[in-house]
């Protein structure tokens, strides 16, 4: 024993450290979302296109993303993702590409896609562990240099590590960035949790984004541009006092610079006015005019449940951002190339007290639209949510809807039911962010946008159902008409039948003219008509 | 209701006329139909005869549901006017294999089946108030009818009592026949062709001056209206026997007063003065049958509630009867007066009922 080396702690800590951010990669895969073969693929891919549409719609630009996936060895796959975005300057490539848990927006109140707070630099770090190969990055801002770097996450320091560097003339001002990685352990197929679908998805709920996509087997998809507005960037919020708790306050207080915790709640809280801070004092019989630094826990606690039995107004929505009606209608026409499409975006609403949010809900019928029957497609904050269908409150509000009472007749019809979830905080019901709970306002929320779709759907079902019924009759009478009218001709010996056929027609011709521009009339005939009987009358003579 | 002469072919023709002049004046064409079946039938107490009631059916071109209907009613009616104007007649089961075909333009046929064509003939008949037979159209037939009558047939002139222990068959049609001379003093319907055959070979035609009528269940139209005919032009007075169950006593009541499905024609196929001879549930204790009758089956009792219900049924004998086949709980057949011997029926009971009058109204 005495021979042995005693190590030194450096070395310990050091090994430890390494272990550490690998080990947290490999224990919290399920919830950055690579498990399973299919999922880790799509997983990939959505990092990179977020990072895309995030970076044009900051930049103010049209995105055009491409993504090319190919097979090269058994569960090996090489993903290149491409857009037109401002490009990233060479300082900012480590940042951006290697650093972890690194998301700028995680605690700001702010509407945003990922919410995942580990981004691209996850991708990277995949492709790392299961290939041990860094990730080509090629960005240029436009100017007259691109720079192609190799890099790998340094796990030690929890930064990225440019390997490589070289430097490209760009004679044609190229700007945009282009990642390319190679992935093991990865599966592709066409299934709903795959990469076409979650492309598919995003160009309905994005559609003012072009994708164009290449399939490992070299089929090319182009999910196409349908809408020439760029989204408002969202706004960060105050928060509203409602929904607030004892450690957002204390966590809260040390970035504010305020010197007393009256003016605090003031200026920190939205829709907090003066005359409410006195309600609170009252309430609470907390001295506010104490300095927040002194806040403690306690005092804290106090502050938030006199908060709650006061009456706020309801939060300002303007840092909310849905698609709108009219671009999710684009979208889905666009892409799905429904017969019907309707669309609804209902006015803002809050849960827990205090959380603003939206839903935006859309039906479409026909043409592209539906799986093999009933499809529901589920976003948050336009972001698609593609896994844990079954435990979403989307999927819960969706299916507790009587769709025949809609004029839905039958299982298989060919149904898109797309819903959007706007809001700050999204509550999901769990790390892997693929499913939000069931929240009462939420839930109602949603099944009062579909009712309102499913209503609109039900006027065109039934139009639809008239107007093919009309067709079939008419069909049907003019089918009879020219063995009718010769043996008419026969029975009167008349000269020419062609005469009795051309009047018949007509005859029948302008019933249906007629019906189109009178509703009464045709009311009546149905109403005739489904009887069925022969019309029955009493002869009076 | 005499043979007066119509001029079929001009009464179709104007049928047809008035469904043109309404295509000429852009109108939906329609064709009004008197409704037949037991919502616009009743019993008329004066005429003692079902007649049909007022209520119309209006069949237009352009209601889907009556479309094909109303190509077939017109079809009908120009087909008869072609046979009744190349004097040709025609089974309606031929009518309808002659006007079966598809129709132009599409896979569906004219009629898929003769109980699609029949009713139309019906409705042609009611419309116009013209008969089946003026339309040249036959039915199977079915019945005969032996006894001293001879009857002229287009060329052919014979007497009914030599021809045979078969008698004669009686056509579809017997608007042309002509009853050159009736030796006869009644008419007796007979249910059953074995009755009638035992009564031809006991010579009860001969002997008492009758004329045998076999209707073969239902007496069908030629049968009913041969009677019909035997009553008001020769007025002869008609009994009739069937078996002593309800449906020998609906034969009789069709006979007596038509039928519900042919209520229009009950005018000219009803003889409202017809009596009933028998079987009768009384029968039973007179002629000492208790052994020979037959168990009710549910169906029976079923169908005897069902006639006692019909407004010509109502009389108090009638009513009678039915209540006792009811409690007795038995049919009995015309056959089973062969328990006492072959002979019996033509010797003994058949005479004895037609002397001293028992019969049921």
């Amino acid at each position: 024993m005495s021979e042995t080396k005693v190590k030194h702690a450096d070395e310990i800590f050091k090994s430890f450290k390494m272990q550490s951010v690998s080990e947290f990669f490999k224990k919290n895969a399920a919830m950055l979302g690579y498990t399973g073969k299919l999922r880790s693929l799509t997983t990939l891919v959505h990092e990179g296109v977020t990072n895309s549409l995030d970076a044009c719609e900051e930049a103010r630009l049209f995105p055009d993303i491409s993504v090319y996936i190919s097979e090269i060895g058994p569960e090996h796959y090489r993903v290149i993702m491409e857009d037109n975005a401002s490009g990233i300057p060479l300082d900012y490539i480590p940042h951006v590409f290697g650093k972890m848990l690194a998301g700028s927006k995680a605690h700001r109140n702010i509407q945003s896609r990922g919410q995942q707070g580990i981004g691209v630099s996850g991708a990277v770090m995949y492709s790392q562990v299961t290939t041990g190969k860094p990730t080509e990055v090629v960005t240029s801002t436009g100017d007259k240099i691109i720079n192609k770097v190799n890099i790998k996450i340094d796990v030690e320091k929890n930064a990225g590590e440019i390997i490589s560097r070289e430097t490209l003339k760009n004679p044609d001002k190229w700007r945009g960035t282009r990642i390319n990685l190679e992935a093991k352990n990865l599966q592709y197929n066409r299934s709903k949790y795959g990469p076409y679908s979650y492309l598919k998805m995003t160009a309905i709920a994005n559609p003012h984004t072009r994708i164009l996509f290449v399939e490992p087997d070299g089929t090319k998809i182009l999910f196409d541009r349908n809408v020439r507005v760029i989204p408002k960037n969202p706004k960060e919020m105050k928060p509203h006092p409602h929904g607030t708790s004892a450690d957002d306050i204390l966590s809260m207080i040390k970035n504010s610079s305020a010197t007393r915790v009256r003016t605090f709640l003031v200026s920190e809280f939205t829709r907090v006015s003066t005359k409410k801070v006195e309600e609170i004092e009252q309430i609470s019989g907390l001295d506010l005019d104490i300095n927040p630094k002194k806040v403690d826990w306690e005092y804290a606690e106090k502050l938030v449940n006199a908060i709650k039995q006061i009456t706020f107004m309801a939060p300002p929505t303007e840092g909310l951002i849905p698609i709108g009606a009219d671009s999710v209608k684009l979208g889905l026409e666009g892409i799905l190339a429904p017969e019907f499409v309707h669309t609804v975006t209902r006015s803002p609403q809050t849960y827990h007290g205090g959380i603003a949010f939206i839903v935006e809900a859309g039906i479409a019928y026909g043409g592209g639209a539906g799986n093999n029957g009933l499809d529901i497609i589920r976003y948050a904050n336009r972001t698609p949510l593609i896994f844990d269908q079954g435990g979403c409150c989307i999927t819960e509000a969706a299916k507790s809807i009587d769709w025949k009472r809609y004029g839905v007749k039958d299982d298989n019809a060919p149904l898109t039911i797309f819903v959007n979830l706007v809001s700050t905080h999204i509550p999901y019901t769990s790390a892997g962010k693929q499913a939000i709970a069931t929240e009462e306002e939420i839930y109602n929320e949603i099944r009062f946008a579909l009712m309102e779709a499913g209503r609109s759907l039900s006027r065109y079902l039934s139009g639809k159902r008239r107007a093919h019924e009309k067709l079939t009759k008419k069909k049907t009478l003019l089918r009879y008409v020219v063995e009718t009218s010769n043996a008419l001709g026969s029975l009167i010996k008349a000269e020419d039948n062609s005469k009795i056929i051309k009047a018949l027609t007509d005859i029948v011709e302008k019933k249906y003219d007629f019906e189109e521009t009178n509703g009464s009339e045709e009311k009546a005939n149905q109403i005739l008509e489904e009887n069925g009987a022969e019309e029955v009358s009493e002869n009076g003579e | 209701m005499e043979n007066k002469p119509q001029n079929i072919p001009a009464i179709l023709g104007n049928f047809g006329l008035e469904i043109y002049e309404q295509i000429l004046k852009e109108e939906s064409p329609s064709i009004k139909i008197p409704q037949r079946g037991k919502s616009n039938v009743y019993f008329d107490d004066d005429e003692k005869v079902i007649q049909l009631g007022d209520k119309f059916s209006k069949r237009h071109f352009l209601n889907v549901a009556h479309t094909k209907k109303f190509m077939q009613t017109v079809l009908v009616a120009s087909y008869c006017r072609r046979l009744v104007e190349e004097n040709k007649h025609a089974g309606i089961r031929e009518l309808y294999y002659a006007l079966k075909h598809t129709v132009e333009g599409s896979k569906e046929n004219t009629f898929d089946d003769q109980i699609e064509s029949n009713p139309i003939i019906e409705d042609l008949e009611t419309a116009l108030d013209i008969l089946r037979e003026e339309l040249n159209l036959t039915a199977d037939r079915r019945g005969y009818i032996y006894g001293d009558i001879v009857l002229k047939d287009g060329e052919d002139e014979f007497n009914a009592s030599k021809l045979g222990r078969g008698g004669w068959a009686v056509p579809g049609t017997v608007e042309e026949i002509e009853f050159l001379n009736v030796n006869a003093e009644y008419v007796l319907v007979i249910e059953t062709a074995a009755m009638c055959d035992r009564l031809i070979e006991e010579k009860f035609a001969n002997k008492n001056n009758a004329l045998l009528v076999a209707c073969q269940g239902q007496a069908p139209r030629g049968i009913r209206r041969l009677i019909n005919r035997l009553h008001e032009e020769k007025k002869l007075p008609v009994y009739v026997f069937t078996d002593g169950d309800p449906y020998g006593w609906y034969i009789y009541s069709t006979i007596k007063q038509g039928s519900m499905n042919l209520a229009y024609l009950s005018r000219r196929l009803g003889v409202p003065d017809a009596k009933f001879i028998g079987m009768t549930m009384d029968d039973i204790d007179e002629y000492g049958l208790q052994k020979v009758t037959e168990k009710l089956k549910d169906m029976d009792k079923k169908r005897i509630n069902e006639i006692m219900e019909y407004e010509w049924f109502k009389h108090k004998e009638w009513q009678e009867q039915m209540k006792k086949c009811l409690k007795l709980g038995v049919r009995i057949e015309q056959q089973a007066l062969a328990n006492k011997s072959l002979e019996f029926v033509a010797k003994e009971y058949l005479p004895q009922k037609i002397e001293n009058e028992v019969f049921l109204p």
